[in-house]
């Protein structure tokens, strides 16, 4: 019988759950725009003048401001894993399971986008993607955040494509898949109804993995200055704050918390999830 | 007779970075409508190979094939793979060795039954379902409905090896190929499934090839017996003639190697001395000469060919059993 989640995984499931919601109905809650300038309150430590989490230098409120993060940075990351996740696995798994040259390729492009580092390839993607030919010309946000998404789609399908091509060359080998096509079944029908159920514990527990790696991917390039555009992001948040850290750190504390929380979160909730998804092989 | 299949002298090689590995060299057999064959052989002797080739299941860019094989009166090795997916199932069925391994772990045994008969015989999910449950019901499981509802895991090796069985017979096979499907059970067990498809195939009129190492199983189960050593059929003869008359030193040493219940406790159980012929560099002799304790110098020497001994018994040695001047020497 599976065993009863213990309380830091109740915990993470929490937060995870309050940042979703967050970012679902965040702009439904009774706050201001994260983009109102409260011109009185400069500076606001937190807990005065109605503003929870005080007030940037800018006149940003901090509350509203994580609220907004939440909405971009959960659904950047969710975004590009599921976008990048189905295409990796795609390609992992039909590599693995059919070889050959296709095999070849696919393996070797995985190796080639794996072999530079995560974010460097991220910010060479944003930087020549998300450029005018007039350089003094402004890029649309749109287009910022399309290629930044593009951009860290790119780097989740090898990480994920991997997994998938590795699990599904051990579970292929396997009888079953050879009892199933014995019985006439098509290769689409066997991918799909043997080896994906077997290969998606091991996605899932990766792919909550990738989550955290997005999100940090995402900061990280905030920082960097080609994030989300208005310092919108979590990231973005701690980039703008940064240079007000010695008068003002309660800016760049509460984003930075809530980042690390997520991203805790999400690595021990893929943790677990293996653990729990993997238990009937284990059992076998 | 007719055959339900036929092999024409068919040769399976693997390329493998030692070299042409031959695994099945000029084997041709006929597998009698109706009947059950016995493929025995130790292993590695190739008998693995030669039922999944037979059934066109070996795959991969480094097999070479030869060989021709008419299945109910179409040939094989001419169709296109679809063609060849659609025999499998209606056509022919395998029983795998391990049923730990030849069941998906993560889905239901209904689903697993059920998918055949909804993909190949195009039936609705329910007529799949209850079909599912007859099925299970024919190779005497109790309480199928339940059974449907259960995971591999939660069932015994032998209760395994019994869904597998009628998930092969889910589509009516007119060939059922069952590869050593009794190796990974104990020896209750064992009897018990070798009992169920001998009555299964009376019951549904099926042939069956049955590859196994144990000749004690074919003894009881077979009407057609055939040999094979070092890819190789080396004896072949309908079951009666061939264990009163053995004519291959290797059947019989085989034979020999089996426990007896009459036994002294503390004896040495016979074996058969020295490894099978490395299959990269065959011996221009007999492939069974190094370890025959009747080996003469012509044994060495040349390759000896399948002959005929009458009534259809074949045999490939110099100097048979039962000939007087092979046992004096």
């Amino acid at each position: 019988m599976p065993k009863k989640f213990t309380i830091p995984t109740y915990l993470a499931f929490g937060w995870l759950t309050l940042a979703g919601l967050m970012a679902i109905f965040g702009s439904f809650l009774p706050v201001d725009s994260y983009q109102t300038i409260h011109g009185d309150f400069l500076d606001a430590p937190p807990l005065t003048g109605g503003h929870l989490f005080g007030v940037d230098s800018n006149g940003y409120d901090i509350f509203s401001g994580i609220i907004n993060g939440a909405r971009l940075s959960l659904f950047v990351a969710i975004f590009t894993v599921g976008i990048g996740g189905f295409i990796g696995s795609f390609l992992g798994v039909t590599g693995a399971y059919f070889r050959g040259r296709y095999d070849s390729v696919v393996s070797t492009g995985f190796n080639v986008v794996l072999s530079v580092p995560n974010l460097v390839l991220a910010l060479a993607l944003v930087a020549v993607l998300a450029t005018n030919v007039d350089v003094n010309e402004a890029v649309a946000p749109w287009r910022r955040l399309t290629t930044l998404m593009i951009s860290l789609t790119i780097v989740i399908i090898p990480i994920l494509g991997r997994i998938a091509r590795a699990a599904t060359l051990a579970w292929s080998g396997r009888e079953f898949v050879t009892a199933a096509r014995s019985m006439g079944m098509r290769d689409r029908h066997i991918i799909w109804r043997h080896i994906v159920p077997n290969v998606l514990p091991a996605l899932i527990a990766v792919g909550f993995l990738a989550v955290g790696v997005v999100i940090i991917a995402e900061a990280s390039l905030s920082l960097l200055g080609v994030g989300i555009p208005d310092g919108a992001s979590w990231g973005g948040m701690i980039a703008r704050g940064r240079n007000d850290l010695e008068y003002n750190p309660h800016a760049l504390y509460f984003p930075i918390v809530a980042l690390a929380l997520t991203v805790i979160c999400t690595n021990h909730v893929g943790d677990v999830m293996r653990g729990r998804l993997d238990r009937r092989e284990a059992r076998l | 007779m007719s055959a339900v299949m036929s092999i024409k002298s068919m040769s399976i090689k693997f390329a493998t970075p030692r070299g042409l590995l031959e695994a099945v060299r000029d084997v041709s057999i006929d597998i009698p409508a109706g009947s059950s064959v016995g493929i025995v052989g130790e292993s590695g002797s190739g008998k693995t190979v030669l039922s999944r080739a037979a059934m066109g299941l070996l795959s991969g860019s480094n097999v070479q094939r030869e060989g021709k094989i008419v299945f109910d009166g179409k040939e094989l090795s001419a169709m296109t793979r679809e063609q060849v997916r659609n025999e499998f199932g209606t056509g022919m069925a395998m029983i795998f060795q391990d049923p730990m391994t030849a069941l998906n772990p993560v889905r239901r045994i209904g689903a697993q039954l059920a998918e055949s008969l909804q993909i190949r015989l195009g039936m609705d999910k329910k007529a799949a379902k209850i079909r599912s449950a007859e099925l299970l019901a024919l190779v005497r499981i109790p309480d199928p409905e339940a059974m449907l509802r259960k995971f591999p895991y939660q069932l015994s090796g032998g209760m395994r090896q019994r869904v597998m069985i009628a998930i092969a017979i889910s589509c009516n096979p007119k060939l059922l190929f069952a590869d050593e499907p009794t190796t990974a059970l104990d020896v209750t067990v064992q009897s018990q499934i070798l009992q169920l498809l001998s009555e299964l195939r009376r019951d549904l009129n099926m042939s069956m090839v049955l590859v196994t190492h144990d000749l004690g199983v074919v003894a009881g189960n077979t009407d057609y017996v055939a040999v094979m050593y070092a890819g190789e059929i080396v004896e072949q003869a309908s079951t009666v003639d061939l264990f009163a008359n053995m004519k291959m030193p290797y059947t019989e040493a085989l034979l020999n190697s089996i426990p007896k219940i009459n036994m002294q406790s503390g004896a040495r159980l016979q074996v058969i001395e020295g490894r099978l012929p490395d299959p990269t560099q065959r011996p221009s002799g007999c492939g069974f000469a190094a370890r025959c304790s009747y080996v003469q110098a012509k044994c060495t020497a040349e390759h000896p060919p399948l002959v005929d001994a009458g009534n259809g018994h074949l045999y490939r040695c110099w100097f048979p059993l039962g000939n007087t001047i092979a046992r004096k020497q």
